[in-house]
């Protein structure tokens, strides 16, 4: 299974190639074109009972698609819903991501895809529910983000503070906590950070560059409103 | 001929920021770790770490891994463990001075655990609390809540949804029709005592056989109701109904409900839209509004009374209901929101029963005439 990123930038789309008997699983609706060698099946991953938990818990889509080249080798282009970047991550067996819940794009078949219970204090404040994905196993994963993605590298013991909204994935291996973004509650809220994300390494943090509920609130000052 | 899958990640300066994939053995003296970032076997590098330089930690963004730490040759490495098989050999072969924080460790990936099921304990069951509250004993609740709602805040609630709903209706503006509705609408409001509501009535040109009362005193009545009705009074009876939802307001107690129940399922699963969206399903709430059963058996027997002293047979009420009884074979009651027609009936029955009996005065107009139109 090899994968390159067509167009990088706002619009990218990712061609990934499958060996004859392959096969990838994608968030339902991300194909856009595939050889005639590949069959698409629609599954819910992890059963009946996972997939209402992660469509109900984490408001991913219940089924995903999966692309198989069941008749021979082919090709197969798959893009997200919103404008923004691509990354690839490749899943080792050791690496384990949790990823926001529009993240997911695609992945191997080897990478398993689990909704999972935040803490208290990360769920009610954190911007992401209580119910996050959590990636593991071994294979390509691909993530989608609103805008570019920028990568944090973190050491161990390493800081770094993120606005909550605009979190792509992060490792396991870092911790976070959540907090005020200034020492004051009214600053907090009228600075337009509100809480904040204080990470710690070591490990990976994927952000993007827009977040999509402060564009979403832009744009809706330009919708009509009709009588 | 050593197995290549990694059971841990080590990170250290040299190795990448994701952590170098590696494969820990534990022995009797320390640990061996093999570096599996290089496909190449022959040049994958092997460490060896007595136990005496290590020191230990829970750490991971649950707390769960085991993170080991050490100085290494090249500098300072850190270790983060998960695979319990791997972990449980590190406690067997560990030597006692790492057994202390080991146990620490342990101790606090217990606590995490405990404290997270302690918590979600808490909110699932104060969430089904909640949840069983609002459901059934919050009755006193919301009426402690609709009591302070201003009639002013309803009377616009409704009137928007009321524009959406005509905009997309042939409405009837004059005729017989609307006369009759307006002479029903007029008898019955005169006997409602310090009335708060304007009420305003539409007649609307469809098959369907139905009214319905949306916060405000908002009332719209199919023609299909009137083509099915024998009677004016059984028109009467159906209006009766339809104002006792909204002088008990109960289009509002549902808001009330709903918007309770919405907050916390949002809260819970996080809200994707924000406020916005929980208008806007209110708003879709409104137009399909479903009345409660003990809230239809409330506007019945209110109905009723107000027929009773508008001086309209109360008869036609009970003989409509009657009529829809022979649709309703095959539902369940208990399913349905509304009680059986049958059993409404039955109910009106032994209730006019008790009232003391009382000359009736018949419309102005001819009933099989507007029927007709």
């Amino acid at each position: 299974m090899r994968s390159e990123i067509l167009y990088p930038g706002a619009f990218p789309m990712v061609r990934v190639e499958l060996a004859e008997g392959e096969h990838i699983k994608a968030e339902s609706g991300a194909m856009v074109a595939c050889s005639p060698t590949i069959d698409i099946e629609s599954k819910m991953e992890g059963g009946f009972l996972g997939a209402l938990s992660r469509k109900f818990l984490t408001g991913e889509k219940f089924f995903f698609q999966t692309l198989r080249a069941s008749r021979g080798a082919g090709e197969v282009l798959l893009a997200p819903t919103v404008p923004g970047e691509i990354v690839v991550l490749d899943l080792d067996g050791v690496s384990e991501y949790m990823v926001q819940k529009d993240g997911f794009l695609a992945g191997a078949d080897g990478v398993t895809i689990d909704s999972q219970m935040q803490s208290m204090s990360r769920g009610l404040l954190g911007g992401e529910g209580f119910f996050i994905l959590k990636m593991s196993g071994k294979g390509m994963l691909l993530l989608n983000s609103f805008g570019a993605v920028h990568k944090i590298e973190l050491k161990p013991a390493q800081e770094y503070i993120v606005d909550n909204s605009h979190l792509v994935a992060w490792s396991t291996t870092t911790t976070y906590n959540i907090e005020k973004a200034t020492s004051g509650w009214v600053a907090s809220f009228t600075s337009g950070e509100g809480f904040v994300c204080r990470f710690r390494g070591p490990g990976l943090v994927f952000i993007q560059s827009r977040n999509p509920g402060g564009f979403g609130a832009w744009v809706r000052q330009f919708i009509p409103v009709t009588e | 001929m050593i197995a290549s899958t990694p059971n841990a990640l080590c990170f250290g300066d040299e190795f990448p920021a994701t952590g170098a994939p590696c494969l820990i053995h534990v022995e009797g003296h320390g640990l061996t770790m093999t570096v599996l970032s290089d496909s190449d076997a022959n040049k994958r590098r092997s460490e060896s770490v007595p136990f005496s330089e290590l020191t230990v930690s829970a750490g991971g963004l649950d707390h769960d891994q085991l993170v080991a730490a050490w100085r290494g040759p090249t500098g300072q490495r850190t270790l983060y463990l998960k695979n319990p098989d791997v972990i449980r050999a590190f406690r067997q072969a560990a030597p006692d001075h790492l057994t202390m924080p080991l146990e620490r460790a342990a101790k606090q990936v217990r606590q995490v655990r405990r404290r997270r099921r302690m918590t979600w304990g808490i909110i699932g069951g104060s969430l089904l609390a909640a949840v069983l509250g609002l459901w059934f004993g919050s009755d006193a609740l919301v009426e402690l809540a609709v009591d302070r709602i201003p009639i002013e805040w309803e009377r616009k609630l409704g009137e928007s949804a009321y524009h959406d709903f005509l905009a997309r209706q042939e409405v009837m503006k004059e005729g017989p029709a609307v006369a009759a509705v307006t002479e029903m609408t007029h008898r019955l409001t005169d006997q409602i005592p310090e009335n708060p509501y304007t009420f305003a009535i539409t007649v609307v040109k469809s098959d369907v056989i139905n009214a319905f009362a949306l916060p405000g005193g908002y009332v719209v009545v199919f023609t299909g109701l009137m083509k099915k009705a024998e009677s004016p009074e059984e028109v009467a009876g159906v209006l009766a109904h339809e104002l006792n939802h909204v002088l008990q307001r109960h289009g509002l107690e549902r808001i009330v409900k709903q918007l309770g129940f919405v907050a916390i399922v949002s809260i819970v699963l996080g809200n994707q839209q924000g406020l916005g969206g929980v208008m806007k399903q209110l708003g879709v709430e409104l137009m399909t509004l479903k009345f409660g059963r003990a809230q239809e058996t409330e506007a019945d027997l209110t109905g009723l009374e107000l027929l009773y002293r508008a001086k309209i047979d109360p008869s036609g009420m009970i003989t409509f209901f009657q009529r829809l009884a022979e649709k309703d074979e095959g539902r369940v009651e208990w399913l349905s929101t509304h009680p059986m027609s049958a059993a409404r009936a039955e109910r009106l029955k032994a209730e006019l029963a008790l009232l003391p009996r009382r000359e009736a005065v018949p419309f102005s107009f001819k009933w099989e005439t507007i029927r007709e139109k």
